[in-house]
Parts: structure tokens; C-alpha cells; sequence
């Protein structure tokens, strides 16, 4: 803004002001016949003590001042957003290019902002979020790593007992309970968490309604209670206030509601801890978790996660240090071969841990997207600058400063770059939806993630910097020395300064360079997600529907005394299902394969010498019933499959996998026979079992693990109130899920049904994860590639048009048009050939950060390299190709003559 | 002569007067003080500075304007003029003022005790 050179600084107004005034009076004083000093004298003395008063008024006019200048500041802008608009009007192309260009960029980087935000950066809904730890026990593997296990309820009742580092603790395990709607009997499986009375005040949380547990509540025998979520509360009993108080069926048992949870609360939700644990996405309901005697002192059965608050100023760390002194005296006393520790995750990292790296490198692709068109929409812009030296000259003739011209570019691409964000926050709204759909019950905190100030305050700043930047980029790419020249010369033959025409062929070269980078991330991880697709999951997936069937548990989890019966009625299921017409086997199992889902446990072979404390074989360990085998489809390479046989009191029988076989038995056909004891006995104890059977190796947890030792024993011998069912059909297999409905309901009326899919949805949806980074990934390396050849096309055009007269003299001089095409074919090429080096060099280096997603694949593979480059040059080609058409059927009469 | 009482007293009634003075049209300060001079009889001798702060007082509120032009006797001066906003707000200060006068005019000029 100009400042008027002339204007008296306030001081000098002021003083100006009262010395008129008194200039005056004593004029008047001197003609009514004083002499000039009385009258000087009684002028002052009129006025008063000019001090104070010249005080006053020189704050008033320097407040003044400032007022005017900020009103001025907004009148310039004002006059130059809309001088932008006009402008911007008279030529829309321009306009609607530079802001779709920009509003698809941030778009897409605000979408992924977003989902980074509410999955890493925000805080969870919880009080303090920031002082709450899981607490784990770790356990060293035999090569090294450590792996984090829950905590039993021995181990749990200590820690909750002995440490003085955290404020509180709590402990919570899944509980799946089967629940009648008011007024029917069918029977819903609602997520269930059994939990000790401390889990809300950890978490901060009151209930919205009623109460949570008391401590007298988690007492062996203490009243059956319950507190509701506010999810459950709606739809399940109408959003009822008098909901307090009543009883509700929970597994069988009659159950007192105290309470109703606000709304959004749904902790433990799945999809933040480890998949072995089995959580449901969000927990509905909660009832006390209370350990009798026996349990306190159970320091073998991990099923018990546990959370813990910190005081302010302690340290994960010192509060983990003081975990691990407590179970080293533990060990010392009890078992000193056993090597266990602890291991405390703050909440927040245990939550965004699965998908965190995946998420970064997403975020650093979509950036990559958003320099791209950053760079696009600047080239376009420097075109356009140069397209309007003329009008830009007239307003400098007509008085405008260079400062007031840079000023009115900046504002011009503010608006140009508001709009443009304005456009990418309505896209990214859409596309944060579109991106959690792709991972349906995966992405953890799923439901914190949503427009915050966070994302607001990244589309403002990147709106603010691009405006700026733009606009310097502008006005630097102006000559302003030749901008009085232009005006008289009615200079158009200009193609710029070379330098510029360098600046942005670099442009282009980097846009082409960072979209190779995108397209070989793409390819590499495309390349992945086929190799997973074509890895033996070892189970054949097609033609198969999977049920959960949950029986009641009522009162404590008491397979001594409930298991026989759990075993009759899941066998009577199998059974019934086995007659049905239109199936072909059914069966059940413990984890369902692929699901994440498994349960581990130490395997000892008879007959070998007793490996040294913690280095045991440790197996994953499946129950089955039915024929499970031939319902998933697993191959049975020897032996047999579990029959009658092994239901007779008192059989003791496993079936090993193709891994265990071969590593200590040599083949399959030599483990039949063999015997193995194994530690997950938990109700028989360690008598040995006898291999009756080898089958193939399976994928437990994910579709790139390396093959591991998996034993099944059946039902009958090792009992389990609920399984997952496989029901192998002829035609579509959800057709079967009548069949299933009626076998369960006949056999126990409160059984209930859950988690419905195919095998081939359990399979595709194992891959979820992989599927988001590369679905995202093409997409945004199909843009960038889009954008990129349009950067390339419009640079080669500006060039063609701007070097007319040349290329017309050249073929006025005997060019041939072939010529022509090639010198711009030439510039075409070299571009393109630049951008290929560096992307090539740069994705060299870049996707090093995929290597952990990669599977089958190395970072540096040829193949993929020289493809991707391959296609990004034959599409750069043909978008050369156009213009340097275009520049051979120039024809030289036109454009000499015009001249 | 009297004295004047506080400035304070008179902050209110000192703005009336300059939206008076203005209403007739631009002046600068110098004339302002001589006009309210002329017509109060001279009340206003003693400080006329306080004259100044008025006008910048009214001059922030939006009531008056200003600019420096040629005086009368080609001096330069800072003239101030009302504007609407200070037309407006002098119309209804003196309505208020002259029914304030009127109803302690009435009270002083009572001879009896209201019963």
C-alpha cells in the first residue's frame, strides 16, 4: 500500500493544529489593541495546559491513522478480489483448469489428512487420553523378537495390587452374549466385554444414565448387572429412560441394567487391538469381570487385557520398569526358567499401530499428488502472465506501483487457491467416506475420524500458501524492466525470457518424475497384492459359507463341568447339518482361518529330549467338530481325519500340519502313530496325545505368513462353547444359512448366530488392508500421471504458439514440415527424458519405505521399473505429439503476413 | 466571571455544542471556540483547549469528519464538518437535552412542595 509522502507525521499535525488556534487568538488579541507579548500570554492562558491536551490528541490521531490504513489495506484487496473475478470471468477456461486442477489435489491430500488425523493425531475419546497405557506381557521369541500376550488373571490381581506407578488399572475381555429383542425369542450375539468395575474411571467416562459398577459389583457371586451402550440402548430398547432397573436376558441369565453409556462410547472397539483378541468392532454391552480364588492365583490362561492410567509426570517407561521388577520377584520366587516382562503401550500408539506406517506413506503419495498439481496449476499461471504483459503494462502506465501489480497477483491467486480448497474440502468430505468404505471394520478409530480443526486448519494453510506462492511465482516469472517497453512496441512475439522457459520445462520434468515415482509404488504394491492372491492359503475358500454359532455360557466359563454338554450340542449341529440336502461336509473350528483369530499354545514330542526352558515348540491350536477338514478343505496328506473313534471317553488324539511333520517327523506318513503332549490341556492335564492324522499347512493370521506348527484336537476331548461353522455347499453358499439358523435353534433355542460371511469374503477381506494402500495408490498415480501429461501437453502448446513466428520463418527458409515436428518433438523429449531420470533415481530411493508392505517382490525390481517408465513415456509421446503436429502445418504466409 | 465547574460535568453538554456549531457548516476548531464563545456569552474562556479533544473525541466516534484546507486568511487548518451519521445524532441530542432542561427547569421554578 502506498503511504502519501507529503503527510505530516501525527506529532507535527497536532502541534500544527494547536498552533493555528493559538496563531489566531492572538491576532485577534493584538487588533483589539494588546501588544504582542500580553496577547501571546493570554492566549495560553485561554487555552489551558497544552500538554495534557496535545497528549490526547496526538493518541487520538495516531488511532485515526491506523484505522484509515487497515481500511485502505481492505478496499485494495476488495478492489482486487474483484478485478480477480473479472478477470477470471473473461477468461473461464483458465480459471475452471487452474481450480479443478487445485481442488483435486486437496482433495484427495485432505482426505488423507483427515483419516491420518482422526487415526494417529487426535486425541481418543477418553479423559487424558494421553496417560492411558495398555499393559502386556512380553515374551522373547526363540529368534529374538518379542511378541506382547495378554495377562491372566494372576498376573492382573498382582499388578492391580502391588504397583504404585499407575493411578488405576483395569482389566476387560471379550464376552459375547447372546440376547433376546424384548417381547421375542429370537436371539441376537451382542459384543459383550466383561470388565472390572475401575475400567471407566480409567477412561474418565460417566455413564449418561444411571450408574456404572461398584466395587462390591465384581465379587465372586455379587449381582448379575450390566451397563448398556448408547448404541444398544436405541436400538434395541427405544431409547427407553426408564430402562434403569429392568432386567434384560444376557446368555440365558436375567441381568439388572444400571446404566446407559453416552453416546460414541464403545471401548474396547475391535479394530484397536490385536485381532487374536477377538473384540468386536464396538462393545454394546458390559458386566463385571471378578476373579474367585483359584483365578487369583491363575497365572497360566491369557485372556485378560489391561489399560492403566498414569499419574501426571510419570513415564510410560518408569511406570513399565516397575512392572518388570514386580514379575522378576515373581519368577525369582515361582519359576525362575521362565523369562516374561511387561510391556506398556500408550493407548493412542497400540490404536494407529496396524495401519500407521500404510498411512504415512499415503499421506507422502498424496502430497506428491498435491505438488504435482501445485505445479501444474503454477505453470499454467506463468502462461498466463505472459499471455497478459500487455494488460499488466497498461495499469502500470496508468500509475500502478510494482508493489500494488504483485499485490493484486497475490490476491488474484488467493482467490484462484481459496476456491481451489474451497472445491477439495466438499471432495475430501466424499472421498474420507469413500477410503474408510474400502476397509469395512479394519481401520482402527474408525469413528474418530471426521473434519476437525486440525483439517481445517491444514485446507487454510494450504490454501494461504498456495495463494502466496503462486502469486510470487507470477510475478517473479514477470519482466518487469520490458513492462513499459511492451506497451509502445505492442510487443506478442515474445516467448519470454529463456530462463523462464527452463523454469518451466523443470516444472514439468519434476511432475513427470514425481508421477513415475507414484506409478512404480502402484505397480509394486499391484504386484504384491497378486502374489498374495496367488499364495496357497491352503484351505479351498469356494463354495463355502462360515457362521459363527455361540452357545450360552451362564454363570462362570466352566468347561469341567458345561464342556461335554457344549460338545454334544455342537456335534448335534454338525450332524444335522452334515444330513441336510445341497451340502456337501460341515464342520467347525476354534479360529477361523485367515480371520486373525488364533490361539496358541506349547507342544512337547514324546520321545524327544526336553528342549531348554522357553525354547519349547509352540503351536497354534485349532477345535474342531464335524468334518471340518472337508468342509474348509484342507488336504489330508495322512492318517485320518477325526472320526467316531475319538469321541469314545477317555481318546486322547491330535492332528498335526504338513510344517510340524516335516520338521520332526520327517513326512507326514511317518508322524502318524507318534505321540506329542501339549500344554493348552487345560481341563486333562499333560498325558500324551496320538497323531491320528497330517493335513496341509493353513493361513491363520494373514496370507504372508511363513508356514507355522498347527495342531487340531476335537471338541470332544477339549471343549469350547462356540465355533465358527463351515458349510461347504453345491450351489450359492449363503443358501445355506436357513439350513444353519434351523440346526442351531434345534438343538439349543438360545444358540446364537454371528459374523455370517463367505470363505471367499473372509479371504478378500484378509487382504483389506493391502487392497486400501494400493487402490489409493493407483488412484493417486493415475492422477498424477493425468496431471503430468497435461502439465507436458501445455508446455509443449504455450511453446508451439509462442515460437510461431520462428517456426514460420524457419519454414518460409526451407524447412521441411518433418523438420519442425521434430524440434518440437525434440523439446518434447528431452523433457520427458529428464523426468524419467529423476523419477527412476527418486523411486530408487523412495520405495525403500514399502519394503514392510511388499510381499514376492523386491523395491528395486527391473521389471516393474522399466514398465512404469515405459508407459509413462508412451503416454508423455503422444501428448508431444499433438502440438508438435500442430507446429509442421503452421503455415509461414499467415504468420509472416500478420506480423 | 464564573468559574467553570469540571470538565467532566460539562464532556456531554461540550459535544452538544460542537454538533451545534458544526450544523451550521465545516469550521475549524479556532471558530468553533469563538462561535460558542460569542453565543454562551464567554462561559467557554477559561480552556478552550479542552475544545480539541471534543472534536477528536467526536471525530472517532463518526459524528465529524476532518481534512486540512486554506483558512480564511490562507493558512493552513484543520477544518472539521458533521457528517449524516453526527447530523442524526446532534438532532436527537438536543432533543434530549431540551427536555432534560425543561423538566429541571420546571422543578426550580415549583412553589410548592409536591404532596
Amino acid at each position: 500500500m502506498k503511504r502519501d509522502p507529503f503527510r505530516p507525521s501525527p506529532r507535527a499535525e497536532v502541534d500544527d493544529e494547536i498552533r493555528f488556534h493559538l496563531e489566531m487568538r492572538v491576532r485577534e488579541l493584538i487588533q483589539q489593541g494588546y501588544s504582542p507579548e500580553d496577547a501571546r500570554a493570554m492566549a495560553e492562558e485561554r487555552f489551558g495546559p497544552v500538554r495534557p491536551i496535545q497528549a490526547t490528541l496526538l493518541d487520538s490521531t495516531r488511532r485515526r491513522r491506523h484505522r484509515e490504513h487497515r481500511v485502505e489495506v481492505f478496499r485494495q484487496l476488495a478492489q482486487d478480489a474483484g478485478y480477480a473475478l473479472r478477470a477470471f470471468r473473461k477468461n473461464p477456461g483458465f480459471a475452471v483448469a487452474a481450480i479443478a486442477t487445485l481442488a483435486l489435489g486437496v482433495g484427495a491430500a485432505l482426505a488423507v489428512f483427515t483419516v491420518v488425523n482422526g487415526v494417529l493425531v487426535r486425541p481418543l475419546p477418553y479423559r487424558e487420553p494421553a496417560r492411558l497405557g495398555m499393559i502386556w506381557i512380553t515374551s522373547t521369541n526363540p529368534d529374538g523378537t518379542t511378541s506382547d500376550l495378554p495377562l491372566t488373571s494372576g498376573f492382573y490381581s498382582d499388578i492391580a495390587r502391588e504397583s504404585k506407578q499407575f493411578e488405576r488399572m483395569a482389566a476387560f475381555r471379550s464376552w459375547p452374549y447372546s440376547m433376546a429383542a424384548p417381547g421375542s425369542t429370537e436371539q441376537e450375539q451382542v459384543a459383550g466385554a466383561r470388565v472390572t468395575p475401575g475400567l471407566f474411571e480409567v477412561l474418565g467416562v460417566r455413564p449418561m444414565l444411571g450408574t456404572v459398577f461398584r466395587s462390591e459389583d465384581a465379587v465372586p457371586g455379587g449381582p448379575r448387572v450390566a451397563v448398556v451402550s448408547h448404541d444398544l440402548w436405541r436400538r434395541r430398547f427405544g431409547a427407553d429412560r426408564a430402562i434403569i432397573g429392568r432386567q434384560v436376558i444376557l446368555g440365558g441369565e436375567s441381568f439388572t441394567v444400571v446404566g446407559v453409556m453416552p453416546p460414541g462410547f464403545a471401548f474396547p472397539r475391535g479394530a484397536e487391538l490385536p485381532a487374536a483378541f477377538q473384540f468386536a468392532l464396538r462393545t454394546d454391552v458390559w458386566t463385571p469381570l471378578a476373579f474367585d480364588s483359584t483365578e487369583l492365583r491363575d497365572y497360566g490362561l491369557m485372556n485378560l487385557s489391561a489399560v492403566g492410567k498414569l499419574p501426571p509426570r510419570v513415564t510410560r517407561l518408569s511406570a513399565e520398569s516397575e512392572l518388570n521388577t514386580l514379575m522378576h520377584n515373581f519368577l525369582a520366587a515361582n519359576a525362575p526358567q521362565v523369562k516374561l516382562g511387561y510391556h506398556v503401550v500408550s493407548l493412542v500408539d497400540q490404536a494407529g499401530r496396524p495401519v500407521k506406517r500404510g498411512l504415512l506413506i499415503l499421506l507422502g503419495a498424496v502430497f506428491c499428488l498435491l505438488l504435482i498439481a501445485s505445479a501444474n496449476v503454477a505453470s499454467l499461471l506463468v502462461a498466463r502472465v505472459t499471455n497478459r504483459q500487455r494488460e499488466l503494462a497498461v495499469r502500470a502506465a496508468l500509475g500502478a506501483g510494482r508493489r500494488r501489480i504483485a499485490g493484486q497477483l497475490i490476491t488474484e491467486n488467493l482467490v484462484l487457491a481459496a476456491a481451489g480448497t474451497a472445491g477439495g474440502v466438499l471432495i475430501s468430505l466424499w472421498a474420507t467416506r469413500v477410503m474408510i468404505a474400502l476397509v469395512p471394520g479394519s481401520m482402527p478409530r474408525a469413528d474418530d475420524i471426521g473434519l476437525d480443526w486440525r483439517v481445517i486448519l491444514v485446507a487454510a494453510l494450504v490454501a494461504l500458501v498456495g495463494g502466496v506462492v503462486f502469486g510470487l511465482a507470477a510475478s517473479l516469472s514477470m519482466s518487469w524492466k520490458r513492462l513499459a517497453g511492451t506497451l509502445h512496441a505492442g510487443d506478442t512475439r515474445s516467448t519470454g525470457p529463456t530462463s523462464h522457459r527452463y523454469g518451466r520445462r523443470a516444472l514439468v520434468a519434476v511432475e513427470v518424475a514425481l508421477s513415475l515415482i507414484l506409478l512404480i509404488g502402484a505397480a509394486l504394491l499391484t504386484r504384491t497384492f497378486v502374489a498374495l492372491h496367488q499364495v496357497e492359503t491352503g484351505f479351498d475358500a469356494t463354495g463355502v459359507l462360515t457362521a459363527g454359532v455361540g452357545l450360552p455360557v451362564p454363570g462362570r466359563f466352566n468347561p469341567a463341568a458345561d464342556g461335554p454338554e457344549w460338545s454334544r450340542k455342537l456335534n448335534e449341529i454338525a450332524a444335522r447339518l452334515n444330513a441336510s440336502p445341497g451340502i456337501i461336509a460341515a464342520g467347525a473350528v476354534s479360529s477361523l482361518p485367515l480371520s486373525g483369530a488364533m490361539e496358541g499354545g506349547g507342544l512337547q514330542i514324546v520321545g524327544e529330549a526336553l528342549p531348554p526352558p522357553g525354547q519349547g515348540l509352540q503351536a497354534q491350536y485349532n477345535v474342531v467338530v464335524g468334518d471340518y477338514f472337508a468342509a474348509a478343505g484342507i488336504r489330508v496328506l495322512a492318517g485320518r481325519s477325526f472320526d467316531g473313534r475319538d469321541d469314545e471317553p477317555g481318546r486322547r488324539s491330535i492332528i498335526i500340519n504338513r510344517e510340524l511333520a516335516v520338521r520332526h517327523f520327517q513326512s507326514p506318513a511317518n508322524a502318524v502313530g507318534r505321540e506329542v503332549r501339549s500344554t493348552f490341556d487345560f481341563t486333562r492335564g499333560l498325558a500324551p496325545r496320538v497323531i491320528v492324522g497330517v493335513v496341509d499347512d493353513v493361513k491363520q493370521i494373514a496370507l504372508d505368513e511363513a508356514p507355522v506348527i498347527q495342531v487340531y484336537v476335537p471338541e470332544s476331548q477339549l471343549t469350547y462353547p462356540g465355533l465358527a461353522f463351515l458349510i461347504r455347499t453345491r450351489g450359492d453358499p449363503l443358501g445355506a444359512l436357513p439350513a444353519v439358523r434351523q440346526a442351531a435353534t434345534a438343538v439349543d433355542p438360545l444358540a446364537t448366530i454371528n459374523e455370517v460371511r463367505t470363505m471367499e469374503d473372509v479371504v478378500s477381506q484378509s487382504l483389506a488392508r493391502q487392497r486400501f494402500s494400493m487402490t489409493l495408490i493407483g488412484i493417486f498415480a493415475g492422477l498424477a500421471l493425468v496431471l503430468a501429461i497435461v502439465g507436458l501437453y501445455g508446455v509443449l502448446s504455450l511453446l508451439v504458439g509462442q515460437r510461431r513466428r520462428e517456426i514460420g520463418v524457419r519454414l518460409a527458409l526451407g524447412a521441411r514440415p518433418g523438420d519442425v515436428t521434430r524440434l518440437v518433438l525434440g523439446e518434447g523429449v528431452r523433457v520427458l527424458a529428464m523426468g524419467v531420470f529423476l523419477g527412476v533415481g527418486g523411486a530408487f530411493v523412495l520405495t525403500r519405505v514399502l519394503r514392510a508392505l511388499l510381499y514376492g517382490i523386491s523395491t528395486t525390481d527391473a521389471v516393474t521399473y522399466v514398465g512404469a517408465a515405459l508407459i509413462v513415456s508412451i503416454v508423455a509421446l503422444m501428448a508431444t505429439w499433438v502440438p508438435a503436429r500442430r507446429a509442421a502445418r503452421v503455415d509461414p504466409r499467415t504468420v509472416l503476413i500478420a506480423d | 466571571m464564573p468559574r467553570l465547574p469540571t470538565l467532566d460535568l460539562l464532556q456531554g453538554t461540550l459535544d452538544l455544542l460542537v454538533l451545534k456549531t458544526l450544523s451550521w457548516g465545516p469550521a475549524h476548531g479556532y471558530s468553533v471556540a469563538r462561535w460558542i464563545q460569542q453565543l454562551t456569552d464567554d462561559v467557554l474562556r477559561v480552556g478552550e483547549g479542552s475544545l480539541y479533544p471534543a472534536l477528536h473525541r467526536l471525530e472517532e466516534r463518526g459524528w465529524v469528519e476532518s481534512d486540512w484546507r486554506r483558512s480564511e486568511n490562507n493558512r493552513r487548518a484543520k477544518f472539521y464538518r458533521l457528517t449524516p451519521a453526527g447530523r442524526a445524532q446532534f438532532r436527537t441530542e438536543s432533543q434530549v437535552w431540551s427536555r432534560f432542561s425543561t423538566a429541571i427547569a420546571k422543578v426550580l421554578e415549583a412553589g410548592e412542595q409536591p404532596v
